[in-house]
């Protein structure tokens, strides 16, 4: 479905993925954990192409790219096959909650405008903004905001929506919004890869845990075990002082 | 010559320059199509940094921003022909008011280029990629998601060019265009009534300006009207106003009461 090969980036010198290997199954929740400079972030920005990858090989769907030379063509397909849920929201300003998840539909899959109206409507039911069709971003809140961000990545039916930290820049009140919202579609057979934060989120959501650090891929596994018995000593250092009962033994 | 000022005369002149409008305002609408086509064309390059191109529209920008518009409509008047002959293209019988509305869109042009950029800059580098994340091409991106934007940013700039440019136009008279200007200094010739003449023109001028400004304004809130323009937003904005107006005024009395 989703297959990383060796993928690696440098900004400059600094070498911010060294060699990533991935598989994801569809239907296959992975979510990625690590401290801030790991390289996750880079990592889910090179699937989505935001970033080059300086080398490797990438497969989603049925575009496979070899990233050393990538045609602008191969890199078009590519982004067709995912979406992006992003930290700071980055909707449209210009254009209504509506337009915004339409945008892609009638702009970039030719889909009939009253079709896609259509659709958009009852994904924005779905993340419960069915009432805010036509404000605009600035009218609302940073939950709304992300809300209407993971319908608009629903709408293009994408064979992976990535979240880049969706909930990171959210007051803590309106996390528990989006992170619902991404619950409900994680019900539904939605392949996705999230990048987050969220330790007790990742344990009940996500099938899978990939642990990364330094650029690499430390630890992965099913998110049960990963969290009961970590195998690295990296891993077990990160969960000690990330789960809140470490906090507070101190 | 008169001694004082007859109002008569300018109301006289107000009623029969209203028609020279027509022109004046064929030159204005002309030249910033045209040099807002240009100023796009010339703001490309450099935006996306292309090598040699965008040398050239550096020199381009800064030639019409640093020659006096009225040099440049002389250049043009004269200097155009001469090239386009090279070219074997005549120009002899073409109407002066086609190198009057050249001169006008490329001097424009290089303004709205600048103010182009700018706005462009202006535009958060997310919104381009949230197109990318979609699926869009990098032109999609461009004109569905920063253009707009970018020309809302920029309207204030554009408004303020749009006025120039309008006045501006009273240059074109040298070319002996007979627009508002030209009309205004020939009316007196019998009458001698300078004075009134360009009372009326002034006047002429500062209703068009006026109008325009008003229309631009309107034109400015329609397209920001995205950013927290109506409804709750704004009335939570105008809330915070408001308390931050009782903030400040209790300061103000408590730093009175520290002064007594």
């Amino acid at each position: 479905m989703i297959a990383l090969k060796e993928i690696r980036k440098s900004f400059g010198r600094h070498e911010v993925l060294k060699g990533i290997d991935l598989e994801v199954e569809k239907g296959e929740v992975v979510a990625i954990l690590g401290p801030s400079g790991s390289g996750k972030t880079a990592l889910l920005r090179c699937i989505s192409y935001l970033e080059r990858p300086g080398s490797g090989r990438m497969q989603i769907g049925d575009v496979a790219v070899d990233c050393s030379h990538p045609s602008k063509k191969d890199i078009h397909r590519l982004r067709g096959r995912s979406a992006m849920v992003f930290q700071q929201y980055h909707l449209f300003r210009h254009k209504t909650a509506l337009q915004n998840v339409m945008e892609g539909l009638v702009v970039v899959q030719n889909v009939p405008k009253e079709e896609a109206r259509l659709r958009s409507v009852e994904l924005l039911g779905k993340v419960g903004l069915g009432a805010k069709l036509d404000a605009y971003p600035s009218q609302l809140s940073g939950g709304q905001q992300q809300r209407v961000g993971i319908a608009r990545a629903l709408a293009l039916d994408p064979d992976v929506i990535l979240f880049d930290e969706p909930t990171s820049a959210l007051d803590p009140e309106l996390v528990g919004e989006v992170l619902a919202v991404i619950r409900k579609i994680a019900r539904e057979g939605i392949t996705m890869i999230i990048v987050t934060h969220e330790m007790a989120f990742a344990q009940e959501v996500a099938s899978r845990i990939v642990f990364m650090d330094d650029g690499a891929v430390i630890e992965e596994g099913p998110a049960s075990e990963f969290f009961r018995s970590p195998r690295e000593e990296r891993t077990r250092q990160f969960l000690r002082r990330m789960t809140p009962e470490a906090v507070y033994n101190i | 010559m008169g001694t004082s000022v007859d109002v008569s005369y300018v109301f006289e002149y107000f009623f029969r320059l209203l028609p020279s409008v027509g022109i004046t305002m064929k030159i204005v609408v002309l030249s910033l199509l045209i040099g807002s086509a240009v100023g796009m064309l010339v703001a490309l390059p450099r935006l996306y940094r292309i090598p040699v191109l965008q040398r050239l529209s550096q020199v381009y920008v800064s030639f019409f921003r640093g020659t006096p518009l009225l040099i440049q409509l002389f250049l043009i008047y004269y200097g155009l022909p001469e090239l386009l002959k090279l070219a074997a293209i005549d120009v002899s019988r073409m109407p002066v008011l086609v190198f009057v509305v050249t001169a006008y869109a490329l001097h424009s042009g290089a303004f709205i280029s600048e103010a182009i950029r700018a706005a462009v800059g202006a535009v958060d580098r997310g919104q381009v990629e949230a197109g990318y994340a979609i699926g869009m091409t990098g032109f999609q991106a461009f004109r569905r998601v920063v253009l707009p934007q970018a020309i809302a940013v920029a309207m204030p700039v554009l408004g303020n060019l749009i006025i120039a440019n309008l006045k501006d136009t009273s240059l074109a008279f040298s070319l002996g265009i007979m627009e508002l200007t030209g009309k205004a200094q020939t009316l007196p010739t019998m009458s001698q009534r300078f004075f009134e003449s360009y009372l009326a023109l002034a006047l002429l001028y500062f209703i068009l300006s006026f109008i325009l400004e008003k229309l631009l304004y309107r034109l400015e809130r329609r397209l920001l009207r995205h950013e927290a323009a109506d409804g709750a937003a704004a009335s939570r904005i105008r809330r915070r106003r408001v308390k931050e107006g009782d903030a400040s005024g209790r300061l103000n009395l408590t730093e009175e009461g520290a002064l007594r």
